[in-house]
């Protein structure tokens, strides 16, 4: 890099100036190219570790998502037309558990509760007060469905990271945790950075 | 909490109806009440307990005073009525639930800010905020807030009965204090549902629930911001409005022609109600 000045000194001074200005643009640059983070809204900051839940059949969520690239909405359908996410009906998972995998204990755990027609009891991990009105379709449709970024590319490694913000990322775990505070002011801080109703009564009841 | 939210959004949301009041409605929730229509059968009142989850007290803790009807039917009687045959011919109907007003009595007073005014031209009551000071109670002209004196979860839904309790809304304890809130529940269910269909609120869309049960359907609901709102033309049909030409609050209707019956109540302590009244016509005696 060459730098004209009336005296060398000076040259040499704003030489170094340009290269850090050049440099900083390099990393700017880099940072706007990534592929979701600049575009993804602001995940509320906290964690939490939450209790160890003994749910009835061991799930890997890791296995599901992570490996198989099934989309978070593909079982928890009720996320997207609804207040909670729901679990799928035992039926959904024996589409394809009858015949994949039938070999694993956990499976046949699960073909039990199906041949016996018996729900699974699975344990709720994720839970707001009942004063709170808090219902997973305006999210899903304002970080989800409004968001070109996911729907240009859906697949589960653009919707997780969404869900990610309440629930910690799933494909990293096997049996749900709570992992985020999940306080009042930990919503807020979320409302506040993504512009979302600031109003108590949107969510108190 | 940021300290923007803290100082300026609280701040405009407090503000009174002489400062300007709070302008940035997003909606403005009124009511008519027919008061020719109502017959007094407190369907309304029943809705509503049913709708809020409101406890039942029982005789004696009604008696002082203990009473949770948000929406309750008050009777007049006439005292011309009283040396006729049938004197019971005098009486009268006004039901009262919170009138929303849009310069709060109630509202100023809370020292910890529980109840305010929000966008949609409600009071709210934010129940996990109230300490129960009950300072809200004691200014409002309407009496139309109500104290959880006991925690009547415990004996009001015995079982099975619990099983008919409103997801909707909390079951509030001991110690808040509470009040109509044009269900709101219902109002943020159609608030939902029409921005998922990325459209406004329609009229006649959701109503609340003392005037869906309603008989004579002498309680019309909806927006007063929406121009084409049964609720805004019954206003303006008899011509109530709560701002003159220059945008200063009204305090008093100025009425000639007889049909005109919109009335707001006690609307000269300068409260801006958002329920209008429609007065009652009788035959004159002979």
């Amino acid at each position: 890099m060459q730098l004209i000045g009336t005296s060398r000194t000076r040259a040499g001074r704003y030489g170094w100036l340009a290269a850090a200005l050049c440099m900083a643009g390099v990393l700017n640059t880099a940072s706007a190219a990534e592929p979701v983070s600049m575009q993804y809204p602001i995940a509320p900051q906290g964690s939490y570790k939450g209790l160890d839940v003994q749910q009835p059949i061991e799930f890997p969520h890791d296995i599901h998502t992570a490996v198989n690239k099934i989309n978070c909405l593909y079982c928890h359908t009720y996320a997207r037309q609804s207040k909670v996410a729901g679990i799928p009906p035992t039926s959904k998972c024996m589409g394809c558990h009858s015949v994949i995998a039938t070999d694993k204990p956990r499976i046949q755990k699960l073909t039990e509760y199906w041949t016996n027609k018996q729900p699974i009891p699975w344990l709720k991990v994720h839970d707001v007060p009942d004063f709170v009105h808090f219902t997973h379709e305006r999210h899903l449709k304002r970080f989800i469905f409004d968001n070109p970024e996911v729907m240009n590319n859906l697949s589960v490694d653009t919707v997780a990271p969404v869900c990610a913000m309440c629930h910690g990322d799933m494909r990293a775990k096997t049996v749900a945790r709570k992992d985020k505070p999940m306080t009042m002011g930990w919503c807020v801080s979320c409302h506040e950075k993504n512009g979302g109703p600031g109003d108590c009564w949107k969510c108190h009841k | 909490m940021s300290l923007k939210n803290l100082v300026t959004d609280w701040s405009r949301y407090r503000q009174g109806i002489e400062e300007g009041g709070f302008q940035h409605y997003e909606h403005r929730w009124g009511m008519t009440i027919d008061l020719n229509a109502c017959i007094g059968c407190n369907a309304c009142s029943t809705a509503c307990y049913a709708e809020n989850n409101l406890a039942v007290v029982g005789k004696e803790r009604f008696a002082k005073g203990h009473f949770m009807h948000w929406m309750r039917v008050e009777r007049y009687w006439d005292e011309n009525y009283a040396e006729q045959q049938h004197p019971e011919q005098g009486a009268s109907f006004l039901p009262m639930l919170c009138q929303q007003c849009g310069a709060a009595p109630c509202e100023p007073v809370c020292p910890v800010v529980a109840t305010y005014h929000t966008p949609d031209g409600l009071n709210a009551q934010v129940y996990n905020r109230c300490i129960g000071s009950r300072y809200c109670n004691n200014n409002c002209p309407y009496r139309v807030r109500y104290f959880n004196f006991w925690s009547y979860y415990e004996s009001s839904w015995p079982e099975p009965l619990n099983l008919q309790l409103n997801p909707d809304l909390t079951v509030r304890d001991k110690g808040v204090m509470e009040k109509c809130t044009f269900c709101v529940q219902r109002i943020r269910v159609a608030k939902d549902q029409a921005k998922m269909e990325n459209r406004k609120v329609r009229d006649g869309e959701f109503t609340t629930a003392c005037a869906q049960a309603c008989p004579a359907s002498a309680i019309t609901f909806g927006d007063l911001m929406d121009q084409d709102s049964a609720v805004t033309k019954l206003w303006a049909r008899h011509e109530v409005a709560r701002h003159d030409d220059k945008g200063r609050p009204v305090q008093e209707q100025h009425k000639e022609h007889p049909e005109l019956r919109g009335y707001r109540v006690l609307e000269e302590l300068n409260t801006d109600p958002s329920v209008m009244y429609l007065e009652r016509v009788r035959e004159e005696l002979a």
